[in-house]
């Protein structure tokens, strides 16, 4: 079945038509979300999330991009919206606790590779960490990011280039040890 | 500058792709919950479902509200009357958002301690969010049937939460077991209208 017919099935009200869109796309937009949270539960939310919004939307669809872009788009916005709102509340709970005198809970990074890659790639602004994880570890196109983000390509080409540099400073100590 | 151009860009894209590794896609429990959510909002939106006479209700009462405000229009060169307070509608629409950023406050909350052990933080923030929810319940947005039910339901999952010991992994499983069976968290998202955020500012 070719899109356009999934879609219209979809829009009439056909089940297994629905079933067999979400088939299609949910292992991306799960991966998507699991890349950016590294939670489970937030991943599921967040998937579940986009595609109650997409099914909603699926009538406003026109079709000028392909389908798994504009369910990208909605993942993309659900994720953004959803670790804002949880960086704002846990800011605003490590002050309260800072102010009661309850230890936060920051964690302390090993010196470990993965942990330093880890807690770097986290350290990133947002915009800059998007892009890093959608292209490098996801394997997005520009044109794709842009998209999603709602940016120029050269915006995402930017970004995932000052992404990288500044990963490069906060990995610096590995430079020598990979040179060999 | 799109393809890394020496060995330790190499390096890092190569530590990069373990960054979060997913695990296999809980491709069927995500669909039961998709459509069971699909399935509340439908029928939230049914209940909805503006009737006919309320249409034509609505209409009139727009018609009337035009009339008063070219009556006031026309009459502005007298003396304005002393003002009476905000009226009962204006109060009981900031009582309403009120509730709304509570909710939306709440359901982060509840979002992030899901995800997490139970520490000090959260009892401290539970607290916080308990005093609040109790005083919604106190204040006119318990009128409503709807919200009075989440605003009860709330209350019990932050006290458990409040009460709860840090570290009790155990506990902390079992508040997590009784959100997901009484669909806390969809409830509270079907609650808070989607789009911008809402503000109280200037309502009351």
């Amino acid at each position: 079945m070719d899109e356009r017919d999934l879609i219209a099935r979809v829009r009439a009200g056909d089940g297994a038509a629905e079933r067999a869109l979400y088939d299609t796309h949910v292992d991306r937009v799960y991966r998507h979300a699991y890349r950016l949270t590294g939670d489970d539960e937030l991943a599921r939310d967040y998937t579940q999330e986009t595609f109650v919004r997409a099914f909603d939307r699926l009538a406003s669809f026109r079709g000028e991009a392909a389908l798994g872009t504009w369910i990208h788009a909605i993942a993309t916005s659900v994720v953004l919206n959803g670790l804002r709102k949880i960086t704002r509340f846990r800011r605003r709970e490590t002050d309260l606790a800072a102010a009661d005198g309850v230890p936060g809970a920051r964690r302390v990074a090993e010196p470990d590779l993965k942990q330093r890659l880890g807690q770097a790639i986290e350290d990133l602004p947002a915009r800059y960490r998007m892009v890093f994880v959608m292209h490098d570890v996801e394997g997005y196109t520009h044109e794709e990011i842009g998209t999603a983000l709602g940016v120029e390509t050269g915006t995402s080409k930017a970004r995932l280039s000052r992404a990288r540099a500044k990963l490069r400073v906060a990995l610096a100590d590995f430079a020598g040890e990979w040179r060999t | 500058m799109d393809e890394p151009n020496d060995r330790f860009a190499e390096r890092l894209l190569e530590a990069a792709r373990e960054y979060h590794q997913p695990p296999p896609t809980p491709r069927d429990e995500m669909w039961t919950r998709i459509a069971s959510e699909r399935r509340r909002r439908r029928e939230a939106r049914r209940l909805m479902v503006t009737p006919t006479w309320l249409a034509w209700g609505v209409g009139i009462a727009a018609v009337l509200a035009l009339g008063v405000g070219i009556g006031r229009w026309s009459a502005r060169e007298r003396p304005a009357p002393p003002w009476a307070g905000p009226a009962a509608g204006d109060v009981a629409l900031a009582y309403h958002l009120a509730a709304t950023q509570h909710f939306s406050r709440t359901e982060t909350f509840l979002t992030d301690f899901r995800g997490a052990g139970l520490d000090p933080r959260f009892a401290l923030s539970a607290r916080q969010l308990l005093t609040q929810t109790r005083l919604m319940l106190d204040s006119p947005a318990a009128d409503d049937a709807r919200l009075r039910a989440l605003l009860e339901e709330l209350e019990l999952v932050l006290a458990q939460i409040a009460q709860a010991a840090a570290g009790d992994s155990a506990e902390r499983n079992l508040i997590a077991l009784g959100l997901e069976q009484r669909g806390v968290l969809p409830r509270l998202r079907t609650a808070i209208p989607a789009g911008p955020g809402l503000s109280t500012q200037g309502a009351l």
